[in-house]
């Protein structure tokens, strides 16, 4: 029996990726730096540089009191899980070593907390000095290290002239929307230039929620969810849902040509909030007047939904339907290295592979990612 | 049947969704946006919402508003000596 080359070659790919290590891309569009106090500092511009050069001694490391938090009891304080440091571009390579990954969308750490800033000027500088820091010491596409320009929700406007100052950087990929708490919701005309400046400058933006600061903005419920496990399992997928609703009701997608990536809520609300947002918008369309097709062709068309924290990994069955259910070519894969939870690339690609085929498990691991970001 | 003007509409009274008595639903318009980033009110008389869940419907053509792959299905109307006769 004979085979054309096409073929052929088709079938060594399949033999020869048995492995996340075996394929020639992968990207991790959710690596983490552990941004400090000390590497924040020097980059910070005035007036807060002179403002915040105090030299009391403060042990707290006085920076992250701006950034409020739920204060959760975390098996990082309790010593029982690591708190790895990611702060200099040898300690990212070690990641990508472990996950055997071989490009990074590097995101923050205490700068996922920038949404909920209280003071709007101070949190536009500690953007921006991120932003320095991270180009300074991170960052170098040639070696596969690419980062996200972080800006603040609380000054739009500041945010638009970051991002217009970051797009034509080497190595800058994507716009990075600290969602977690944000208020009011992400489909407000207020941050219209904030999109402009994204379709202006021709990259995703990525929303990515704390679990410290989601809940700030829902005090009433607030009050039950007082463990890490019962706001950190369910909370990230009801802020996504809570901007993605507000987003899709505002038109947003449809008014700006730009992709969306929503970060580190698992696999299994997707399918069900894109068929229960169509449902409902059926009857209620004057809610969303703006929009031209049905909301899931919108999520379909122009949202990516990165993969950690894949829940079920243990129920390959309840994985691969989830993936097919939201469609696997709007999955990203993502390890969330180094925080607490992070996934390891192995897991979800064995049921990619063994379920849904190669080309969607290539797809999952970077091939998706390499036009999203357009590296 | 609808009137609207001189111009008369039939549409099955089965709803597509769930089988609502779509026609016994309010005949009004509908919110648009107006161009300017604000909203608009528009085709007053033209739209049917099903009182059962609020779909509506184009009474001319019988498409839902909100997806297209739903559509009422519509009969054709004809006037004679000032009778009104819907083929069915």
């Amino acid at each position: 029996m004979f085979i054309t080359i096409a073929q052929a070659r088709v079938r060594m790919s399949e033999q020869t990726a048995r492995a996340v290590a075996d394929l020639d891309v992968v990207v991790d569009c959710d690596a983490h730096v552990t941004e400090h106090q000390d590497d924040l500092l020097p980059y910070l511009d005035e007036p807060f540089a002179s403002a915040l050069a105090t030299d009391v001694d403060d042990s707290y490391g006085y920076i992250s009191s701006f950034y409020p938090s739920a204060g959760f009891l975390t098996p990082v304080n309790t010593g029982k899980a690591e708190g790895k440091s990611v702060r200099s571009s040898a300690e990212v390579r070690e990641g990508m070593a472990l996950l055997d990954t071989n490009r990074v969308v590097l995101t923050p750490t205490q700068n996922l907390y920038l949404g909920c800033v209280q003071h709007p000027e101070l949190a536009a500088a500690l953007g921006h000095a991120y932003n320095e820091w991270l180009l300074d010491t991170m960052l170098d596409p040639d070696e596969g290290l690419y980062g996200a320009c972080v800006v603040a929700p609380q000054r739009p406007a500041a945010a638009a002239a970051e991002i217009d100052d970051r797009a034509d950087e080497d190595g800058i990929c994507a716009v990075f929307l600290p969602s977690g708490g944000v208020t009011p919701l992400l489909g407000k005309r207020q941050y219209d230039p904030i999109y402009e400046a994204a379709e202006r400058a021709d990259l995703p933006v990525m929303m990515h929620n704390a679990a410290g600061t989601m809940l700030l903005s829902f005090p009433n419920l607030f009050q039950g969810f007082d463990r890490y496990l019962s706001s950190h399992a369910p909370v990230h997928a009801m802020q996504h849902m809570a901007h993605l609703s507000s987003m899709l009701t505002k038109g947003t997608p449809e008014r700006f040509d730009i992709d969306f990536i929503i970060q580190e809520a698992g696999i299994g609300w997707i399918p069900y909030f894109t068929r229960r947002f169509d449902h409902e918008y059926r009857a209620k369309r004057e809610d969303a007047p703006m929009l031209e097709k049905l909301p899931s062709e919108y999520v379909s068309d122009q949202f990516y939904f990165t993969s950690q924290p894949v829940e079920g990994t243990g129920d390959p069955d309840y994985v691969a339907s989830m993936v097919e259910l939201m469609g696997p070519e709007s999955l990203l894969f993502s390890s969330d290295y180094p925080h607490l939870d992070f996934d390891h690339s192995a897991d979800l690609f064995r049921v990619l592979r063994s379920r849904l085929g190669e080309t969607a498990a290539r797809n999952v691991y970077g091939e998706t990612a390499l036009e999203v970001f357009g590296f | 049947m609808f009137r609207l003007n001189e111009e008369f509409c039939a549409l099955a009274n089965h709803c597509v969704h769930q089988g609502g008595p779509v026609c016994e639903g309010q005949v009004s318009g509908t919110l648009a946006p107006d161009g300017e980033g604000g909203l608009c009110y528009e085709r007053e008389g033209e739209v049917v919402s099903c009182p059962w869940h609020g779909w509506e419907f184009d009474v001319r053509t019988g498409e839902a508003l909100a997806d297209r792959n739903y559509r009422q299905p519509t009969y054709e109307v004809v006037v004679e000596d000032g009778t009104v006769y819907v083929e069915a």
